[in-house]
């Protein structure tokens, strides 16, 4: 009975049956989730894969944040904020910078893939890079499958 | 710490078999020099005065007491100084090593001038790091204690985060090939020496070889790296460290360049600071210690037994540090799987600063039942930029869990592409470096 489920029947598929990945975007609130908003009021279009978790500066995801989201099941995690010297909290992402080197080294070494963390600055009037970056992620988990710290089951 | 004069493999030779090592006739305990073609000399000019101290200074030092000439590694020095410093007045407090057999001994801290003398000797076995014990004691008075360089760096790292007031700590570097693990060396006794433990009196390395004295007078030998290929050796963090020599302690002492003249009754002292001078100082005014001045010849002989053991450190963690294959996650479950969440690993890590409200506890649920735990995926992650590589955890672990492997593994990238080697000077941390008043 088991061989016969497909794989995606238990991490999540989409109407055609294939892996639809599930995302956790962090998106500081001065300019990457302007820029999320504006995507949407321009109307660009971009998959649904992503969770957008609005944080004040991208320096407030711990790296604990990030493990929880991958223990949790996520695919990927993405990290946004806003671009170098454009901070409103004068250097956040300077320090986002170097949490994001420690938990990619770490998360690698344990032998997650690389495309499956991303770090990009986006500003407020970035709408059309916000979507562009949210297709090319996906498409990329896509290609990656399914994560494996995910629990069995979970979907 | 207190007096070994050479904590772990004092001696040059310790699991050393490389060919051409300089010093092994230079590391013979006592015993007369060979007279006939006396190589370089350890040691030129007269004995000095307090005043031809400095710091940068390299020295060859002894105690001028005889029975701490007689009890201490090489001369005793170590000893003289801390009893010095003790009697003195300089510090109130000493942290020495109380054995309870030949085999384990406690750090114990004393102002007791008679404790230091009985803590006279050299121990290969102990494997404590005080820096956790330490920091219970710092704030009352100034203490002076002995260390390995991986205790020096748990200091330094604890007096980075503010948690030990490096002007209080007077240190004593010795140098440290590696150290054993108490419970091997028993069972090594018996299985591969045939001599019932409690019998030994007394324990060396020489040229390579651990030698077990026993109290009928006999002598034992085995070579470490037999010993080694068996893991009955040194602990496996210590056949990959990569610090030898304590340069970040304010003196930093052993016998590696000690040429044959003064086999084991000098020590090699570098000042490293100006509280080390000051320390040597009152230890040659008060009359506990004489020094010469090092000769060159010294300092390179130490130089080179330096370099041989850091070589062959080099080599061991090439092969302890493959890359793993694939299905990596895989593995670290399984290494991971016994975990009980004692949390041993945490309360002796010596650059553990947290408290107890930390982060590696405070989110860890067993309730969660993550593949991998949070406490460890925290625990690797702060330890990126601040193990020590000192190899307690994998000592406590119940389980028997190698968290130390584990924890370089993930410091080792990060530590060689920031360029930094924790503990071994002021530099903050690479994860706090960033400051706000920095940028603008």
């Amino acid at each position: 009975m088991s061989d016969v489920i497909p794989k995606s029947a238990v991490t999540g598929c989409d109407s055609s049956g294939g892996f639809n990945p599930k995302i956790v975007m962090f998106c500081c609130n001065w300019c990457s989730y302007a820029g999320a908003d504006g995507a949407g009021v321009s109307r660009f279009q971009q998959p649904a894969n992503v969770r957008v978790v609005r944080v004040m500066c991208s320096s407030r995801v711990d790296p604990v944040h990030i493990y929880t989201a991958f223990l949790e099941g996520a695919d990927a995690v993405l990290m946004t904020g806003c671009h170098i010297g454009d901070c409103h909290y004068v250097n956040g992402n300077d320090k986002t910078l170097v949490k994001y080197k420690f938990v990619k080294t770490m998360l690698n070494e344990m032998g997650l893939e690389d495309g499956r963390l991303t770090l990009r600055w986006i500003s407020a009037s970035e709408g059309q890079q916000f979507a562009e970056f949210v297709t090319e992620m996906v498409e990329q988990v896509k290609a990656l499958g399914p994560s494996p710290l995910r629990k069995e089951g979970v979907v | 710490m207190s007096a070994p004069e050479n904590m772990a493999p004092g001696n040059p030779a310790s699991g050393n078999h490389a060919p051409g090592n300089p010093a092994p006739e230079g590391a013979a305990p006592a015993g007369k020099p060979p007279e006939k073609k006396p190589p370089a000399p350890s040691a030129v000019g007269e004995v000095l005065t307090a005043s031809g101290i400095s710091v940068g200074g390299k020295y060859i030092g002894w105690s001028v007491c005889d029975t701490v000439r007689k009890e201490g590694g090489s001369g005793g020095l170590v000893t003289a100084v801390l009893a010095g410093a003790l009697e003195k007045g300089l510090v109130k407090h000493v942290v020495v090593l109380k054995k309870s057999s030949q085999y384990e001994a406690v750090p114990v801290l004393t102002s007791d001038v008679d404790d230091v003398y009985a803590s006279a000797g050299s121990m290969h076995m102990l494997i404590s790091n005080p820096t956790k014990y330490l920091r219970q004691f710092q704030n009352d008075a100034a203490i002076a204690l002995a260390v390995k360089p991986c205790d020096m760096r748990g200091i330094r790292e604890q007096q980075k985060r503010n948690m030990i007031d490096g002007d209080k700590i007077f240190t004593i570097g010795l140098n440290c090939g590696g150290t054993m693990m108490p419970y091997k060396i028993r069972k090594v006794t018996e299985e591969v020496y045939g001599v019932n433990p409690a019998d030994v009196r007394a324990e060396e390395i020489e040229k390579g070889k651990l030698i077990l004295e026993t109290t009928d007078g006999e002598h034992h030998s085995q070579s470490i790296d037999e010993l080694e290929e068996e893991d009955n050796g040194r602990r496996e963090n210590c056949r990959y460290c990569a610090v030898k020599i304590a340069m970040n302690s304010d003196l930093a002492c052993g016998n590696w360049g000690v040429m044959p003249d003064y086999a084991g009754k000098g020590t090699f002292v570098e000042v490293m600071t100006e509280k080390g001078a000051e320390f040597l100082r009152n230890a040659i005014e008060g009359g506990y210690a004489e020094v010469k001045e090092a000769s060159e010849a010294a300092t390179e002989a130490r130089g080179k037994v330096n370099g041989i053991m850091l070589k062959m450190s080099a080599k061991t963690k090439e092969e302890i540090f493959v890359p793993m294959q694939s299905k990596t996650l895989i593995d670290f479950k399984k290494e991971l799987e016994n975990c009980i969440g004692c949390g041993a690993c945490r309360t002796v890590c010596p650059p553990c600063a947290c408290g107890n409200e930390a982060k590696c506890t405070a989110f860890d649920d067993p309730a969660d039942s993550y593949d991998i735990s949070l406490f460890h995926m925290v625990r690797f992650l702060h330890l990126m930029d601040s193990c020590v590589g000192c190899g307690q955890c994998s000592d406590v672990c119940p389980v028997d869990i190698p968290l130390a492997r584990l924890y370089r593994k993930f410091a080792n990238p990060i530590q060689d592409e920031l360029n930094y080697v924790t503990g071994m000077d002021d530099r903050t941390p690479p994860f706090f470096e960033i400051k706000l008043e920095e940028v603008q």
